[in-house]
């Protein structure tokens, strides 16, 4: 009877640790590494009239000899051709002035709802929350009647007599531009201000005390201790705007080339999937490397501190 | 130790003609309907140890926020060294403060937390380093300068804070709960050092503290508070010994208040007839009319053990043993003298005790003299 009760406990406790630390990677092998092992595999493979449109990686052959065949080919075309290393410097240039104009915009915002009396907070932050109950496409739509040539805005400003003929401004950069810092500015303000709401009021005020002014008590003491804060806020906008490709699509015009319409593109209209398999892990690399090597300097960069 | 006799035999206070450093004149400081700090006027003078001493919310962090210019009064004026500071913003003024949590910059070094202030002065780089090296040595955590706040200890925190507050010579230095965050042990023996510190330098120190062991090891002189309003500014000893009202002799030590009425004037000396069916005859400076409901406080180490007790002699109460506290040097007495009131009386164990004669439910006599305590009316 006495027994088996030390065992149960270490029992439970190893099925726990199972649950706990395999949950996780099933989940990210299932959902993760199978997808990414998948479009790796098309990435590799020769585009073909069946079902599904590419090549088999290997052959059995009735000599029962297996090959196999990789398919480099599609990796050099996206090299080669200028015009995705165009799109994919339009949408790094894109994220990242969206990133910036989103932190300029964001910052301000999350600073006065951090800093706002504990009445307002919830108010406000609903109000940052609100528009997620609109679909997002929806919303992008609404764009369009806001900015075309006799829109709202249009016709607000031809109004107040600002201007004299209508600005052309749907499906221009100018519009993704809009349409973007619109729709992520919450994912900059939410992280910006769980960060600025945790920040010491007495470390200002220590500021204050050794002669700063306000603004530079800012620059030198909440600026610097919000950077995990503007981190989280840039990679949380910055990575999904580069693969972006409703916006664009809607708002944007026919310069607007963007590596999400590329892959939608090869992907649905010319049905090269192999070609829009090796733009994506493309795309994937030229993300996660530098946010790797960033990630490394940063975990470096803390352990010399201390 | 020339010094430390030095700073108690000045007493700028007792000079009519002493200028004060710091004055506070009629200052009010009100939170929507609350009056933090209500119509409080202060002296303090050059090279003092000030303490501001009351329970909490007692308006006396708000009193130092407000010198340190981190709240601006409604109403009154604030002059240090002859400046009207009143409307000058805290990044302005001569002052400096340790905050009660250190507020020191998580993301700065000791070195960097200690040069802040004096960047912020534009001070060239060469003095900079010198005076940071002065700092540092000074409180003596020049191997600690290289550490990050969140790696120093409770007491290293606290020292790095000062040296920091201390590092643009301010005219003025505000320290909120200087001791507070630190455990007891090492309170006690911060105390001293921060004394001696003052002493050094010459800095003019107003702590605020709750602790009033802290304030009286510490202070030059004390400001009692209560509801915003100080009760009564003295040094540690004439706060002690000559409280002015029930609510300080209460605040500070133990004391036992015998309530009465004054019945004869003679000279210095009142009577003081007691329900407890005693007469008091205390010493007693100000004039009070016959007939004035007044306490007679006496402090539990004044009372002595009465030997030759006579039904009429003034100053001396009989009652039983109900209590003893044995705290090693001293034994407390709790003495029941009527239904409804215990005195408490301290005694050295001069002797082991095992050979004292005080125990439980013995009938003991108590004296005190004329001069051992304080008739208060307030």
């Amino acid at each position: 009877m006495a027994a088996p009760v030390p065992n149960r406990p270490v029992r439970d406790r190893r099925l726990s640790r199972i649950v706990n630390v395999g949950l996780p990677y099933l989940w990210l092998g299932l959902f993760f590494l199978l997808p990414l092992g998948i479009v790796l595999r098309i990435s590799l493979a020769e585009p073909a009239l069946a079902q599904p449109p590419y090549t088999a990686l290997w052959e059995w052959l009735e000599s029962g000899m297996v090959t196999i065949q990789l398919n480099f080919g599609n990796f050099m075309l996206v090299w080669a051709d200028d015009l995705y290393l165009v799109a994919f410097l339009n949408s790094l240039r894109v994220a990242l002035v969206c990133t910036l104009l989103c932190l300029l915009l964001g910052y301000p915002m999350a600073y006065a709802i951090a800093t706002a009396p504990e009445r307002w907070r919830l108010l406000l932050l609903m109000l940052i929350v609100l528009p997620f109950w609109t679909s997002f496409l929806i919303r992008v739509y609404a764009w369009i009647g806001i900015l075309k040539a006799n829109g709202f805005l249009n016709n607000f400003l031809l109004w107040l007599g600002v201007i004299d003929e209508p600005l052309a401004i749907l499906h221009t950069q100018v519009a993704v531009y809009i349409g973007v810092v619109y729709s992520y500015l919450p994912f900059m303000i939410l992280p910006l201000y769980a960060n600025l709401t945790r920040l010491d009021r007495s470390l200002l005020e220590a500021a204050a005390d050794l002669g700063c002014r306000p603004w530079r008590a800012f620059l030198r003491v909440t600026l610097p201790l919000s950077r995990a804060g503007i981190i989280a806020g840039s990679m949380l906008v910055f990575i999904p705007v580069v693969g972006e490709f409703v916006i664009p699509d809607l708002l944007g015009g026919p310069r607007t080339l963007m590596v999400g319409g590329m892959l939608w593109t090869e992907f649905f209209s010319n049905k090269d999937w192999p070609l829009a398999a090796a733009l994506a892990m493309v795309l994937l690399g030229l993300l996660v490397v530098p946010f790797v090597l960033m990630q490394r300097w940063q975990q470096r960069a803390e352990a010399r501190g201390s | 130790m020339a010094s430390a006799i030095d700073r108690r035999s000045l007493e700028p206070w007792q000079d009519p003609q002493a200028e004060p450093y710091v004055r506070i004149e009629r200052v009010t400081k009100k939170f929507g309907d609350i009056y933090a700090v209500d119509d409080v006027s202060l002296a303090i003078f050059q090279g003092e140890f000030f303490s501001l001493l009351g329970g909490s919310g007692c308006g006396k962090s708000t009193l130092l926020r407000l010198l340190a210019g981190l709240e601006s009064p409604s109403a009154g004026r604030i002059h240090i060294d002859g400046v009207d500071v009143t409307d000058i913003p805290p990044y302005h003024r001569p002052v400096n403060m340790m905050f009660q949590s250190y507020a020191l910059f998580p993301h700065m070094n000791v070195e960097q937390n200690v040069e802040f202030g004096l960047k912020q002065e534009r001070m060239p780089r060469r003095e900079r380093a010198e005076r940071v090296a002065e700092m540092l040595d000074l409180l003596k955590i020049t191997e600690l300068r290289q550490r990050q706040p969140d790696q120093l200890s409770g007491g290293q925190r606290q020292r790095a804070a000062l040296a920091r507050s201390l590092a643009k010579h301010p005219k003025l230095l505000l320290l909120d709960e200087p001791l507070g965050a630190l455990d007891k042990r090492l309170r006690e023996h911060t105390q001293f050092e921060l004394v001696n510190l003052q002493e050094r330098i010459g800095t003019t120190f107003i702590t605020v503290t709750h602790d009033q062991e802290e304030a009286m090891t510490m202070s030059t002189r004390i400001a009692v508070m209560d509801a915003g309003q100080i009760i009564q500014v003295d040094t540690p000893t004439g706060i002690y010994e000559y409280p002015n009202s029930r609510f300080v002799a209460e605040f500070i030590g133990s004391v036992n208040l015998f309530e009465g009425k004054v019945m004869r004037r003679d000279g210095d000396e009142v009577l003081v007839e007691s329900p407890l069916g005693r007469s008091l005859q205390m010493h007693c400076p100000h004039p009070l009319a016959l007939g004035t409901p007044v306490a007679v406080a006496v402090r539990p180490e004044k009372i002595k053990l009465c030997m030759d007790f006579r039904a009429d002699a003034v100053n001396q109460i009989a009652g039983v043993v109900e209590d003893i506290a044995y705290l090693g040097d001293v034994s407390i007495y709790h003495v029941r003298v009527g239904p409804e009131k215990i005195v408490t009386m301290t005694l050295a164990n001069i002797q082991p005790r095992t050979e004292q004669a005080l125990t439980w439910g013995q009938e003991v006599a108590m004296e005190w003299s004329p001069t051992s305590g304080v008739v208060l009316t307030d």
